[in-house]
């Protein structure tokens, strides 16, 4: 059973789940305690040493079933359906297995492992056998795996030609005693049910291994690519996973802001909070007190085009700010497309669906025209700018398409005379700036940084480079 | 100690706490290996009643440290007593003078003074903190860490110690070691991810809510009067509201007081007006309760459907 628990451990690696020694040596001490007897508890006790995080669960889950009742299952399946075909009670089907073992003992000469296991339905030995089988077949790839099929090859490494003439002979050899009736005849389809049944068993067999690899690599290899794929492409499902990612992101947001904030917490030492602290000591500084820097909270005010050109890219950004507007106190955040609109409250009110749906729908401004991102900044700056300070952060998202607009890049200058930083966040490849009516190089220089953001890697890379 | 898995179930059946086997095995193999548990689940599912339930149910002392940012070591292990300390010396003085009168030189007058430090770092004026309280318990404890997520980093590591070795080293004093190994209980919200290290020194458990039936059973036992119609009614607009997208979902214990806000009024089934004006018990937000009387209503009229018989009778009845 170790060896088992321990290959299971493997393939929960191989999953992408860290599982280390301690906790494999967790599982042991826990299984020497509850037994094996229960599936349920053994599941239960395996799940509960091996897998720390909640989003591990599911995968669990999934690899428990193909790996410890995979062809358990299918086994159970063939029995049933053995009986019935047969049209034998439970007791009868006994019986008959136990004649055949009788038989068996007479025939002359060795038999195979997996005729013997075939033959006597013995359930464990069989599993046993073809799961080597299988292990050594993924282990160890044969010289010629290219011109076989894995079924084929799976034949051949357990010998299926000889359990053929194996049970041949053994019908044979029936026929030859001469049993009468019924019995021989359902002995005689026995047989032949249990030769197909064998096939079918394999294929499935083969069918397991290959989800269970199909898993390891689907997992991974779908999280990988869509952190570097472009948002234009992105699919409704696609969307919904990033949700995920985004609130990934958020959190790591926060933990750095609740780094920085703690480091900042510590000051100088102060004498007068000192002195009075101490003075129930008798004026002996016992207590230091230090003075608290001041906690400047972070302000934001995040522009986002939502126009039609950056659509995708947008929803996914609107997202984006909502999480921001959750993490800082004050975050103002603003749409437009020729227009711009204030969210910051429609943000608060409502959650991350209906929010962004609502910005997105041309509730707030009027989606359907076409961007004038001049328009837009002017118009911020009349209404907003006075609310820009020296502590803002001031984040534009948006393609810098303006439709031969005037930039108004004027705007951006005085924002980042005043504000702490502008930052510009362009879903755009930078090698199409300034092609067209992109009205980046205009933009570019006035703030402080001007990145491309196209994927969530680059993101993640953004959000290194805001929060220090 | 448990000494089944079913043991468990009846030991925390017996305080009210109804558990299912996950759980329950989870917990048994806690106390079988002497291994902390870390309880992860949404807010509100009962994974701090589970600490204390456990101790009640092994009758054992329950120590809790309620975890913050910025909880330090001085917090949650121990400090010294400064100013019992500083009033001792006072009183003392005298005392301290006898044992200067004999010193010549300064030097000597030290030494004297460090021959007797150990009366001033003494057990006397330490101020055990919970873990500390834990470690030096004379009887086996129920040590609830609650909401390990919200301290920070640093603490947590210095948990690891604590939890692998079960002693805790006070400088002045030198190492103390456990008597019992503390039964820990962690809990988590998932604030934060806990670090690997952690997770690898404790049994991982998920909470999550429970399913209808097991969720009306625990109404019907923490609230015995509420009828079975209630019940069954409350546990299905329940987890319709769970799946909405919320706030603050409704927890068991929320959903607790609701029901008892409910029979307390004396209403029998969710057909009242007066139910959308509890709601307030179960829902902590303006923007959820709005989306919960929706649900309610949509739900009522679903119900409308099914048996449009049923409620035209009570209608006559009333």
């Amino acid at each position: 059973m170790q060896a088992r628990v321990i290959e299971f451990a493997n393939v929960l690696r191989r999953n992408g789940i860290r599982v280390s020694l301690s906790e494999n040596m967790d599982a042991f001490r826990a299984l020497e305690l509850i037994g094996i007897a229960d599936p349920q508890l053994f599941r239960n006790a395996l799940r509960t040493t091996l897998i720390k995080r909640s989003g591990d669960q599911k995968s669990f889950d999934e690899l428990f079933d193909y790996f410890f009742l995979g062809i358990g299952q299918a086994l159970d399946a063939i029995d049933r359906k053995i009986m019935e075909e047969l049209g034998l009670s439970p007791e009868k089907f006994q019986e008959m297995l136990e004649q055949i073992q009788k038989l068996m003992k007479e025939m002359e000469g060795d038999l195979a492992e997996l005729t013997k296991a075939l033959l006597n339905n013995n359930r464990a030995e069989l599993e046993r056998l073809l799961r080597e089988a299988m292990q050594q077949e993924t282990q160890g790839g044969t010289p010629d795996s290219l011109r076989h099929t894995p079924y084929t090859r799976m034949m051949m490494r357990l010998g299926l030609d000889r359990v053929q003439s194996e049970i041949e002979r053994f019908r044979g050899m029936l026929q030859m005693l001469g049993e009468n009736g019924e019995d021989l005849q359902n002995v005689l389809r026995y047989l032949d049910e249990r030769m197909r049944d064998l096939n079918r068993l394999l294929r499935e067999v083969i069918q397991q291994e290959q989800r269970k690899q199909g898993a390891e690599l689907r997992d991974s290899s779908q999280r990988g690519a869509l952190a570097d794929k472009s948002f234009s492409f992105y699919t409704e499902d696609d969307i919904r996973r990033m949700n995920d990612a985004v609130a990934r992101l958020a959190q790591r947001l926060k933990n750095r802001l609740s780094v920085r904030r703690k480091k900042a917490a510590r000051g100088r030492f102060d004498v007068k909070a000192t002195l009075r602290k101490n003075m129930q000591y008798g004026g002996v500084p016992f207590l230091i007190q230090l003075d608290r820097r001041k906690k400047t909270k972070p302000q934001v005010m995040v522009l986002c085009d939502i126009s039609d050109s950056v659509l995708n890219a947008s929803r996914f950004m609107l997202q984006f700010v909502y999480s921001i507007q959750d993490l800082y106190a004050k975050v103002r955040s603003f749409v437009f497309v020729a227009e711009i609109g204030e969210v910051t409250k429609l943000f608060e009110e409502h959650d991350i669906q209906t929010a962004v749906e609502t910005a997105l729908k041309g509730d707030v401004i009027d989606v359907f025209s076409h961007s004038n991102f001049g328009r837009a900044f002017e118009q911020f700056h009349r209404n907003f700018f006075a609310s820009v300070t020296s502590k803002t952060t001031v984040l534009v998202i948006g393609d810098g398409r303006n439709n031969y607009n005037r930039p108004n890049e004027w705007v951006l200058r005085e924002v980042k005379q005043k504000a702490k930083q502008l930052i510009w966040l362009n879903p755009e490849s930078r090698m199409t700036w300034g092609i067209g009516d992109s009205e980046m190089p205009r933009y570019a220089p006035h703030c402080h940084i001007a990145e491309e953001c196209r994927s969530i890697n680059q993101l993640y890379k953004i959000v290194d480079l805001i929060v220090p | 100690m448990f000494q089944s898995v079913d043991e468990v179930i009846a030991g925390l059946g017996k305080q009210k706490y109804l558990c299912n086997k996950n759980v329950a095995t989870v917990v048994y193999l806690g106390t079988s290996l002497q291994k902390p548990l870390l309880v992860e689940g949404p807010a509100g599912v009962g994974k701090t009643e589970l600490g204390k339930v456990l101790a009640d149910s092994l009758g054992m002392e329950l120590i809790r440290l309620q975890c913050y940012e910025g909880l330090d070591e001085a917090k949650a292990l121990y400090e010294w007593e400064y100013a019992k300390q500083l009033l001792y010396t006072q009183i003392l003085k005298d005392k301290i003078g006898e044992i200067l009168e004999g010193a010549k030189t300064l030097q000597e007058a030290v030494d004297h003074v460090a021959n007797q430090d150990g009366v001033f770092y003494s057990d006397r004026f330490l101020l055990p903190r919970p873990l500390l309280r834990a470690v030096l318990s004379e009887k086996p404890v129920v040590l609830l860490i609650d909401e390990i997520d919200k301290s920070d980093a640093e603490f947590e590591a210095f948990l690891l110690e604590v939890l692998s070795d079960f002693q805790i080293t006070v400088p002045e004093i030198g190492t103390l070691k456990a008597k019992h190994i503390p039964l820990v209980v962690l809990t988590s919200n998932n604030s934060r991810e806990v670090s690997d290290a952690l997770k690898r020194r404790c049994l991982h458990l998920y909470l999550d809510f429970p399913d209808p039936e097991r969720e009306k059973e625990i109404i019907q036992l923490k609230v015995p009067n509420v009828g079975d119609k209630l019940a069954d009614e409350v546990v299905r607009l329940l987890h319709r509201l769970r799946k909405l997208d919320l706030k603050k979902t409704p927890s068991i214990s929320e959903s607790l007081d609701w029901v008892r806000a409910l029979t307390l009024l004396n209403i029998k089934d969710l057909d009242h007006e007066l139910v959308e004006q509890t709601m307030s018990a179960l829902m902590k937000y303006e923007a959820d309760i709005r989306k919960a009387h929706q649900e309610l209503k949509s739900y009522l009229a679903e119900k409308q459907a099914r048996r449009p018989d049923v409620s035209d009778d009570k209608d006559h009845l009333h």
